[in-house]
């Protein structure tokens, strides 16, 4: 508890001096919102619906976040500390890996719900936002999504052999994921056909989720999404794991 | 008790280059041991297989009764190390990395009576990156002994320091060691390894060639000081 609480406050204080993350994981999100809340104001979604493209857009904007942390900060911050051999150092000491990955998982984790909340905030007051379904199917699924792009980014790390292959993968990766899911350019403009091949992306399948249970609509339409995402989480957290190197 | 530290037969390559080429030596408990050899002799390597850092290709290690692999944790606990080069974190405050290291262990030193004794009180509050690099060598030895080590590995302690922060290096070690504590260090001084090791052994190509103390190895040797004898066994000579 005592590594714990040391190792937290130190990995956060660090996080805060480096800007990284409060920049792409907290700010990031919130223009993206803003912008999006400034063009399309609470105009419904599409002629007819009974939700506003900001209410329909939500979803996404919580999955800017998740991307940023997930697949950027997090994977290269670890590449970072083995390349500078900050984890060979700590490989000399008691600690266990699994708890430095939690500390680092949990700073951006924090990061993260953040941005929800005051993109939360600001969609409501500015755009009338109210979130129609139910929170709590929300809040889950957004712990999946999580679960699901973290997971994702912490095998990046692990089998990212050093940092400029890490920082390559996590391009290839964030990026696609960030423009071609939905997060930040609507998967609903986007052709039949375009919306197909952005169906591969993890992301989409999170993005479908977070939108579903905010908007609440049915259930039903979401469980491949939920059983992709479950999948993912549990693959690559195992691969993450077992492919963890200090050095 | 056994000896704290014995390791035998150990191997290590590079692709087709044996770095360390079964290495067998034992350190007695509350002796000053140094492994000295030119650089590119395996001394790096060495320390690194014996605490586990890097797999050995044969040969097995032994240190405090443990397997540094598989008892990893309870180890370390015990065990402190200064690797040659050491980074940090970027922008960390020498008090952060000390609380952060304190923090690992079960029963740790007062890391500031430490850095007082290592000539960097005051300096708490400074980046690690704005310290001297004499003054990054001497938190890096002092973070070793943050655990209150048993036994503790110091890969060329005192590079980058002047006379006097050397000398009060040693100084403090000689004061660990009659608490009991069993240093393992690599050294290019031979004043230093003169001044602290009770035995050393010369490293060459990945074997030892001499072991015994600093006495034996210039009578077993055509000179009549440390640094000629050193070389003379290292190799040195043939290339003159």
């Amino acid at each position: 508890m005592k590594a714990f609480n040391a190792l937290f406050k130190n990995e956060l204080k660090l996080s805060l001096r480096d800007m990284n993350i409060p920049v792409f994981g907290v700010a990031f999100p919130i223009i993206v919102a803003v912008i999006i809340g400034l063009v399309s104001g609470n105009k419904p979604a599409f002629e007819g619906a009974n939700y506003s493209f900001i209410d329909q857009s939500f979803g996404a904007f919580a999955a800017i976040g998740i991307c940023a942390t997930g697949l950027m900060g997090m994977p290269l911050l670890v590449a970072d500390y083995r390349h500078k051999k900050i984890l060979k150092r700590y490989m000399v000491t008691p600690v266990s890996p699994a708890l430095l990955l939690f500390v680092q998982f949990l700073i951006n984790l924090i990061m993260t719900v953040i941005s929800l909340v005051l993109i939360f905030v600001i969609c409501s007051v500015f755009w009338d936002y109210r979130m129609t379904g139910n929170p709590g199917w929300f809040l889950l699924s957004y712990l999946l999504v999580i679960l699901s792009i973290y997971s994702i980014g912490m095998m990046l790390a692990s089998v990212a052999p050093d940092m400029k292959t890490a920082n390559l993968l996590c391009t290839l990766i964030y990026f696609p994921m960030l423009f071609f899911s939905g997060a930040t350019i609507p998967y609903e403009i986007m052709p039949k056909g375009a919306q197909m091949a952005m169906d591969v992306l993890p992301l989409t399948q999170g993005i479908k989720l977070l939108k579903g249970t905010s908007l609440g609509l049915p259930i039903d339409n979401l469980i491949i999404s939920i059983i992709i995402l479950v999948s993912i989480s549990l693959v690559c957290t195992i691969l993450s794991i077992r492919f963890f190197r200090w050095e | 008790m056994g000896k704290p530290l014995v390791v035998r037969g150990l191997q290590k390559s590079y692709s087709d280059v044996k770095v360390v080429d079964g290495l067998d030596l034992e350190v007695d408990q509350g002796e000053i041991f140094g492994l000295l050899g030119h650089n590119g002799a395996g001394k790096t390597t060495s320390i690194e297989c014996i605490l586990g850092v890097r797999k050995h290709d044969a040969g097995s290690v032994e240190l405090l009764g443990m397997n540094p692999v598989a008892e990893r944790k309870r180890l370390f606990e015990r065990v402190g190390v200064q690797f040659q080069q050491t980074n940090y974190h970027d922008k960390i405050r020498v008090s952060e990395i000390c609380e952060v290291t304190e923090s690992l262990y079960k029963a740790p030193a007062d890391w500031r009576e430490l850095l007082k004794s290592f000539g960097l009180s005051g300096m708490e509050k400074r980046t690690v990156s704005e310290l001297s690099g004499g003054e990054r060598q001497r938190l890096s030895v002092m973070l070793a002994l943050i655990p209150k080590p048993e036994f503790v590995f110091l890969d060329e302690l005192t590079t980058g320091l002047d006379s006097k922060a050397r000398r009060n290096v040693w100084k403090y070690l000689e004061r660990l060691k009659s608490g009991g504590l069993t240093v393992f260090l690599t050294s290019h001084y031979m004043d230093e390894v003169e001044a602290l090791c009770d035995r050393i052994s010369i490293l060459k190509k990945g074997q030892i060639v001499i072991t015994g103390t600093v006495e034996e190895l210039i009578s077993q040797s055509p000179h009549d000081n440390l640094e000629e004898a050193y070389l003379w066994y290292s190799g040195e000579e043939e290339n003159e």
